[in-house]
């Protein structure tokens, strides 16, 4: 699995994960509604190679935290949805607070040092 | 998802995955077309966003697959899809492992049989011999008298069971013609002390230890063949040795006691050594050592405490009765396992040896094999390292063909062990104990699953040392014109071990065939040829003595006047059968403490037996008829009995005072009237035993056997001979006929097995050392084609390109000699324990065995250096 699979280089390992869980814990959306949301929310901030969303989602199902399941979409199209799992939930909150603490971290290193 | 699902549900992931992307693209199409952008546009434009599609398919993929075991069979495949190129390979590869492995593991079949196996009884580990201890001899030579036993039955405290044991032939009558069975004669808890119990009917009582008892348990085949296998048997009478003995059990089928001797017919009490034919039984007479011992030891007790309490009754019984047992202060125990396969071990554990070095050989030729396959496959292997394959990629490719091929040599191995051991166990015999229970079983399978892992770990060294320390891409580099490599060093280094290996096999053969020459060509001191020796079963109440001697002197005189025979007479041991009866003497006029006292061998015969059996007189008189008990008591002697006790002067009217007894008169002084050749009695003794004959009417002990010379084929005297005997007493079983040349080869069984087995793993050994060191000079030579061609092209002579290839091969083969020479050396301890009657330094066996080795080599080496030099220049430089 490399680093690269996400194109931003900016975006460091595991964040599309996260924000992948954090959007279907909002609504169980399926690949390409995740791959929008992610652009929209953004501010288009985020550059997300498309591609790169699928060996995540694989991983993800691999390990639990997300279930999928086929649909129809509301425009008629034969959809395969993701939703979170319990386990999901309590792995993204986790990820969460050491995302938190670990930003705030970095922001006091970062911030201008006072004279 | 377990992972056992996992495997079965790829393919489902898999399309869904596709069917996943593909609707991902549409969707993004369509979207792009609905804003206006023209189709193939939006295609193009949608897969840019995308990214690789199959990329980003086989990173998914990825996810779920166990890319360890999917290489694994991925490698697996392609190396089946190898081998099934390269037949010959497979197959030369395959055999030389099947050898190896299967030989050790036939070989450790027998020993699993014979050496590791518990007795077959619950907690047979805490099954123990015990025997009385003398400072003057070895451990476990003595046996016990019947009063010493009781004493150490009743003074013990660790002993759960003692019981003792002693062998007798007995005769069965009453039905159909007289048998004589192997019978032994047990205390009452023989049954108790193995914690097991008779099939049918009850095993022995106190009760029935009483003088006036009769009872025995019988065999599970001798019921089903003679006893008609009734069970209503139990509690019925049968004639043993001419008196009722009620039978009380039947013993389970396989049952035997003691374990790993012939199968014994019939078990019955010490009651019937109460009985008086002597002038005292012999359960009273503390001095007649006869009794094997077997105790099991109490629950928490270990064998060395239980030693030290049983030395303290010993040393008491020393005490109480010094005559008897002043020579005897202690005893001996020992797991009754390690007793019973003292005898087999040394020469089973030279076998495993043998086999292992055989084994290592055989890896070293395959570690060759697939050093010169890898090494044709060398630009292959550049070519994928220079495309990107990772080098451990390539190790474990190389690796997987070689654990496959290991692992099919294995699996063939399996079938030669059941083949070896089915073919030659039988051929066995009973002359080592336990050997004919040998059988592929868990244990053996296991023995060669990990002989099999082990020889795969043996093999992959080499050739995973070559392609982790080698430049891989030199062949890419060196082109048409590259130089040229000899055989890797690595090679070399294997055809000198192998040599090496090779020879010391070899060695181990040649001292083993030399120390069976030595055996079987020596003189046995007796003429064995023209000889038939069979036995009477007369023991028992019908024959006292006074009526054992007048039948011998009856049957003697009818089988003499028989036609074809020249003489007859009777002799107690037979020649060559083991060194069974040894009396201790006095020497008159050297007087000696009584624990020092001399000891020799000792046998029974009739006047005519030197004659007979063809020992020369050399000194003095023979024994006549009038050495009876009425004249003054007489002795021959053996040479080496005169040279040991008598050296430099006439042994012939020396006075001597064996410790013998006949009747009530106690051990006589004895004159030695002549002295007579050597005659071996054990058969496998380096050095002549020193035996002291007495005549048999001065020494009338039951039960001699009779030795015939025949005119003609001996065989041919056996039904007028049995018919002499039945004409005199029609309930006397005959039984151990023999003739003279099978006596001579029944006792180098061991030492003919042991000699076969191990020529065979020499010449496998010579072969595969052979075809190593072929092996590596012939790809030397192939490698060399273009150097060897210029040289030639230049005008070097074909002898000097023959020279080239000799060199190196002399080179390997001295180093591989001096090697095994100094290996067979320091082995020569190890291999001197079995061999008997050579030095295992011998200077002679050693070069001749170095010779053959050499002149294997040679024909190795000729092959190669031949092709060689008839190399062409022109077609060689055209070869690339």
């Amino acid at each position: 699995m490399h680093s690269g699979s996400v194109e931003s280089r900016d975006l460091f390992p595991g964040a599309l994960e996260m924000m992948i869980l954090q959007i279907l814990r909002r609504q169980p959306s399926h690949g390409y509604a995740l791959v929008q949301h992610i652009r929209r929310a953004s501010n288009d901030l985020l550059q997300v190679e498309e591609g790169s969303l699928y060996p995540a989602l694989q991983r993800m199902l691999k390990a639990g935290v997300v279930k999928a399941r086929w649909e129809v979409s509301p425009s008629g199209r034969r959809v395969r949805t993701y939703e979170l799992t319990a386990r999901g939930a309590k792995h993204l909150d986790r990820q969460l607070s050491t995302f938190e603490r670990m930003l705030a971290g970095i922001c006091l290193v970062l911030s201008p040092v006072k004279p | 998802m377990s992972w056992f699902e996992r495997l079965f549900a790829r393919q489902r992931i898999d399309a869904d995955l596709s069917e996943e992307i593909r609707g991902h693209l549409d969707e993004r199409i369509d979207e792009l077309v609905a804003g206006g952008v023209p189709r193939d546009d939006a295609v193009a434009q949608a897969r840019r966003q995308f990214g690789n599609v199959t990329r980003v398919e086989e990173q998914a993929r990825d996810v779920w697959t166990w890319p360890w075991i999917e290489d694994l069979f991925a490698d697996l495949r392609f190396a089946v899809r190898q081998l099934r190129k390269s037949p010959g390979f497979a197959a030369a590869g395959a055999l030389t492992l099947a050898i190896g492995i299967g030989a050790n593991t036939a070989v450790f079949s027998v020993v699993d049989a014979v050496v590791l196996r518990p007795l077959p009884f619950p907690e047979a580990h805490r099954l123990v011999s015990v025997w009385p201890r003398s400072p003057a001899g070895p451990a476990g030579a003595f046996n016990v008298s019947y009063p010493n036993f009781f004493d150490w039955r009743n003074e013990n405290r660790v002993f759960e069971h003692l019981v003792s044991y002693r062998s007798t032939p007995i005769s069965l009558t009453g039905s159909g013609d007289a048998v004589q069975l192997r019978g032994q004669i047990v205390s009452w808890d023989l049954f108790p002390l193995l914690k097991t119990e008779p099939a049918l009917g009850r095993g022995f009582r106190p009760n029935d230890e009483d003088a006036g008892a009769r009872t025995v348990i019988v065999s599970d085949a001798l019921w089903k063949t003679r006893l008609g296998g009734d069970a209503g048997i139990i509690g019925r009478a049968i004639n043993l040795d001419r008196e009722p003995y009620v039978v009380i059990g039947v013993a389970a089928p396989g049952f035997n006691f003691p374990v790993g001797g012939e199968q014994v017919q019939v078990w019955v009490t010490l009651a019937v050594d109460h009985r008086s034919d002597t002038v005292q039984p012999v359960t009273r007479q503390r001095g007649s050592r006869m009794l094997s011992a077997m105790g099991r030891l109490r629950d928490g007790i270990s064998i060395e405490h239980a030693g030290a309490q049983m030395n303290g009754v010993a040393a008491s019984l020393a005490q109480r009765y010094p005559d008897e047992n002043s020579r005897y202060p202690g005893v001996f125990l020992q797991p009754a396992l390690g007793e019973l396969t003292r005898a087999a071990r040394r020469p089973l554990l030279f076998l495993l040896g043998a086999v292992g070095l055989l084994l290592l050989l055989a890896c070293a030729n395959f570690a060759n094999l697939l050093l010169s396959r890898m090494a044709e496959r060398e630009r292959e292997f550049a070519l994928r390292l220079a495309i990107g394959a990772a080098r451990s990629r390539i190790v474990r490719q190389v690796m997987t063909e070689s654990l496959t091929l290991t692992f099919i040599g294995g699996a063939a191995s399996v079938a030669m062990t059941v083949l070896l051991v089915r073919l030659a166990v039988p051929g066995l015999g009973t002359a080592i104990p336990r050997i004919e229970q040998t059988s592929v079983d868990g244990r053996v399978l296991g023995f060669a699953l990990a002989a099999t892992a082990l020889t795969a770990v043996l093999v992959s060294l080499a050739p995973a040392f070559r392609l982790l320390h080698d430049r891989l891409s030199d062949p890419l580099k060196d082109g048409a014109f590259g130089t040229v490599r000899g055989p890797g060093g690595l090679g070399s280094a294997l055809v000198v071990g192998q040599i090496a290996l090779g020879l010391m096999l070899l060695c181990g053969a040649a001292l083993l065939m030399a120390g069976f020459v030595h055996l079987t060509r020596r003189d046995p001191g007796f003429q064995p040829d023209r000889l038939l020796t069979f036995s009477v079963g007369i023991a028992g109440q019908e024959y006292p003595r006074a009526r054992q001697i007048q039948f011998y002197d009856q049957l003697l005189d009818r089988i003499g006047s028989l036609q074809g025979v020249r003489s007859a007479a009777l002799a107690m041991p037979l020649p060559l059968t083991g060194s069974s009866m040894t009396v201790g003497f006095d020497i008159a006029g050297r007087p000696a403490p009584r624990s020092a006292r001399p000891r020799s061998d000792i046998a029974i015969v009739t006047p005519g037996f030197f004659q007979s059996a063809g020992i020369p007189l050399l000194q003095g008189r023979g024994f006549t008829n009038q050495d009876n008990s009425s004249s003054p008591p007489v002795l021959i002697v053996n040479r080496a009995f005169a040279d040991r006790f008598f050296p430099g002067e006439s042994a012939v009217g020396k006075r001597i005072q064996p410790g013998a007894v006949a009747d009530a008169r106690g051990p006589q002084m004895r004159e030695i009237v002549g002295v007579v050749g050597n005659a071996q009695q054990s058969p496998l003794a380096s050095r002549p035993d020193a035996i002291c004959y007495f005549p048999y009417r001065q020494l009338p002990w039951c039960c001699p056997s009779v030795i015939v010379r025949a005119a003609g084929l001996p065989t041919l005297l056996e039904p007028s001979i049995r018919s002499v005997v039945s004409s005199i007493d029609r309930q006397l079983p005959l039984f151990d006929v023999q003739t003279g040349d099978q006596i001579l080869s029944l006792g180098v069984t061991p030492v003919t097995f042991l000699t076969v087995l191990m020529v065979g793993f020499g010449a496998v050994g010579l072969l595969l050392s052979s075809i190593g060191l072929y092996g590596v000079l012939s790809y030397a030579v192939v490698r060399q084609t273009r150097e060897i061609g210029i040289r030639i092209a230049l005008g070097a002579a074909p002898r000097a390109v023959l020279l080239l290839v000799l060199h190196r091969a002399a080179t390997l083969v001295a180093a591989g000699l001096v090697i095994g020479l100094a290996g067979s050396i320091a082995a020569g301890r190890f291999i001197g324990a079995v061999v008997f009657g050579v030095d295992s330094a011998n200077p002679v066996l050693l070069l001749s065995a170095a010779a053959s080795m050499l002149a294997a080599a040679w024909l190795a080496t000729y092959l190669p250096a031949h092709r060689a030099a008839s190399i062409d220049p022109l077609l060689a430089l055209r070869t690339e």
